[in-house]
């Protein structure tokens, strides 16, 4: 105790805060790697999972190719823009889904008392829960991501840059999101169906054109619900930075991530514990 | 020695007793979706988020005209047509599921040897919740398509689209217990689900009408049986004039044949190679 004292005095604060972000830094790759690991466990139904979920957005594309084959533009929106659209969908959701796949299973995990096994460990307890999964269909969305993007993005540098803020900012929005609407587990219960439903609206509106919204649909889906920040990126981002979006893009992100924060710190503080037992797989 | 009065009594008798058990079967599915209402007004309210969605964007893509007409489609039309096709799609339960888990658990032990063929036992149980489920989606459907684009003036649409969705409902229950009884075969079905839902989604017409889609696609789905289990009923419905009723019962009935002979071929085939430990 007292040696720990000593370093504490002789590097100071700001060293203290860099080891620990070291430290939570090689915690979240070791969770990874593990994550991984226990995926290529069972390869061939990993693959065949990812592969589904590639088919699946395939099939969205299809579709939209049908629609647009008829109507060529939309509201301003072309082929191109919803390809791009599903890209920057599909690819942060995966993403997210990838390095955080327990965002969206927050109110089940919190409803059936398996938050007890985390709240024992010495890790930041929300980033803990989030990481300790990993998606398996999310690596399909990811790859078909970066396919579309291959297909039908800009591949200048400052394409590329700018489709990497893209998939930055959905996957970002997605985690804030869906665990914001998770927490609410802790303050009225069994809250599993109603973040499910919220987690569905929130995928599914994100992965139409804005543009097709008007009033206060459009209103909800810019502020509220903000799908609308991801659906936009397309138009917004990729075709042409407005910087008035970008930085409204860039702070709600940072508005729903903190607010995820907020509500699972307060909802720890209600956490009852449960008499399961429960173990990490 | 049985005289052929007799041999007909016993299988008129045998009918009967399948019927009943077959309508047992079906009051007590209904009796167990009423137990989950929760279930029910989340699927709803999803279907009605849904819905609000494909009327924006059908009401962007015809400019807000609601007199334009676009092969054969109004605005209008267009929307009910989405509401029928979501109502028979939400209105199907997750077959594949339900088998895979029984074959997987040794579950299917205790149905094997019940009294009640096995595919009928489903058949009765998926017909009940899925009729019961498409009229609550059609009354949820109804409800937001009537508020955006007016009342369903369809006259004798609304009997083709009953009449026909029968059918459909059957088509799609063979068409998943094909997938389904894989389960006997391969330990996952789920992919193969998943792939027969987009079919149903893309060349199937749920989301466009297959008049809307290009001639040579058009030719292609013409040729499978994705069409009659939900373009069929919500088409005849929005526009019976240009529907040919007949032929669509007709080719209704050929799928369910062909498709049927195939579950039940497949059922005997994979029963007998089951080896149930548990259940």
């Amino acid at each position: 105790m007292s040696t720990e004292a000593n370093a504490w005095e002789e590097s100071g604060p700001a060293s203290s805060w860099i080891s620990r972000c070291a430290g939570t830094m090689s915690f979240l790759l070791t969770c990874w790697k593990v994550n991984l690991a226990a995926a290529m466990e069972y390869r061939m139904s990993f693959f065949l999972m990812a592969g589904m979920m590639f088919i699946n957005n395939f099939m969205w594309l299809f579709f939209w190719s049908l629609f647009f084959g008829r109507f060529q533009v939309v509201n301003g929106w072309e082929l191109n823009d919803v390809m791009m659209l599903w890209a920057v969908t599909a690819g942060g959701f995966g993403w997210s889904n990838m390095l955080f796949g327990n965002f969206t299973r927050i109110a089940p995990i919190v409803s059936s008392g398996q938050l007890d096994v985390y709240l024992s460990q010495p890790k930041p307890v929300l980033l803990h829960v989030l990481a300790s999964r990993m998606s398996l269909t999310a690596v399909g969305d990811f790859v078909f991501g970066l396919v579309v993007y291959a297909l039908a993005g800009n591949h200048s540098l400052t394409g590329l840059l700018l489709f990497l803020l893209g998939l930055l900012i959905s996957g970002t929005l997605f985690i804030g999101v869906i665990t914001l609407a998770g927490c609410l587990a802790f303050f009225i219960g069994n809250a599993d169906g109603l973040a499910q439903q919220m987690f569905n609206s929130f995928v599914a509106l994100s992965s139409y054109p804005s543009d097709i919204f008007k009033g206060m649909a459009k209103t909800l889906l810019f502020t509220l619900i903000p799908a609308g920040m991801i659906s936009y990126i397309p138009i917004g981002l990729l075709r042409g930075i407005e910087y008035d979006f970008a930085w409204k893009a860039a702070a709600a992100t940072l508005v729903f991530g903190m607010a995820a924060m907020l509500a699972f710190k307060l909802g720890l503080k209600r956490y009852a514990s449960g008499n399961a037992i429960t173990l990490r797989g | 020695m049985r005289t052929p009065r007799r041999l007909f009594g016993y299988r008129n008798a045998s009918l009967a007793a399948g019927g009943s058990k077959a309508g047992a079967v079906a009051r007590i599915t209904i009796r167990q979706q009423m137990a989950y209402k929760t279930d029910f007004i989340m699927r709803a309210s999803f279907l009605l988020m849904i819905l609000y969605v494909f009327v924006q964007l059908w009401s962007a893509a015809y400019d807000g005209d609601h007199a334009r007409i676009i092969n054969g489609y109004t605005l209008k039309q267009i929307i009910w047509y989405l509401v029928f096709t979501e109502a028979i799609t939400m209105g199907v339960p997750a077959l594949c599921g339900i088998i895979e888990n029984e074959v997987k658990s040794g579950d299917i032990a205790v149905r094997l040897i019940r009294p009640l063929s096995y595919v009928g036992y489903h058949y009765a149980a998926y017909l009940a919740e899925a009729v019961f489920r498409f009229f609550v989606h059609l009354a949820v459907g109804s409800a937001i398509a009537w508020l955006c684009v007016g009342p369903p003036t369809f006259g004798m649409g609304w009997a083709g689209l009953f009449s026909l969705t029968f059918g459909a409902i059957t088509v799609a229950f063979v068409l998943n217990m094909i997938v389904a009884l894989c389960a006997f075969w391969v330990e996952e079905t789920r992919g193969m689900e998943f792939v027969l839902h987009k079919l149903q989604f893309t060349v199937g017409g749920m989301l466009l009408p297959l008049d809307l889609m290009p001639e040579p696609l058009r030719r292609i789905c013409v040729w499978l049986p994705f069409q009659a289990m939900l373009y069929f009923p919500a088409r005849t419905a929005v526009n019976i004039d240009a529907a040919p009723i007949a032929e669509q019962f007709a080719i209704q009935a050929v799928w369910i044949l062909l498709l049927g002979a195939l579950v039940m071929w497949m059922y005997k085939r994979g029963v007998s190679r089951l080896h149930v430990n548990g259940g």
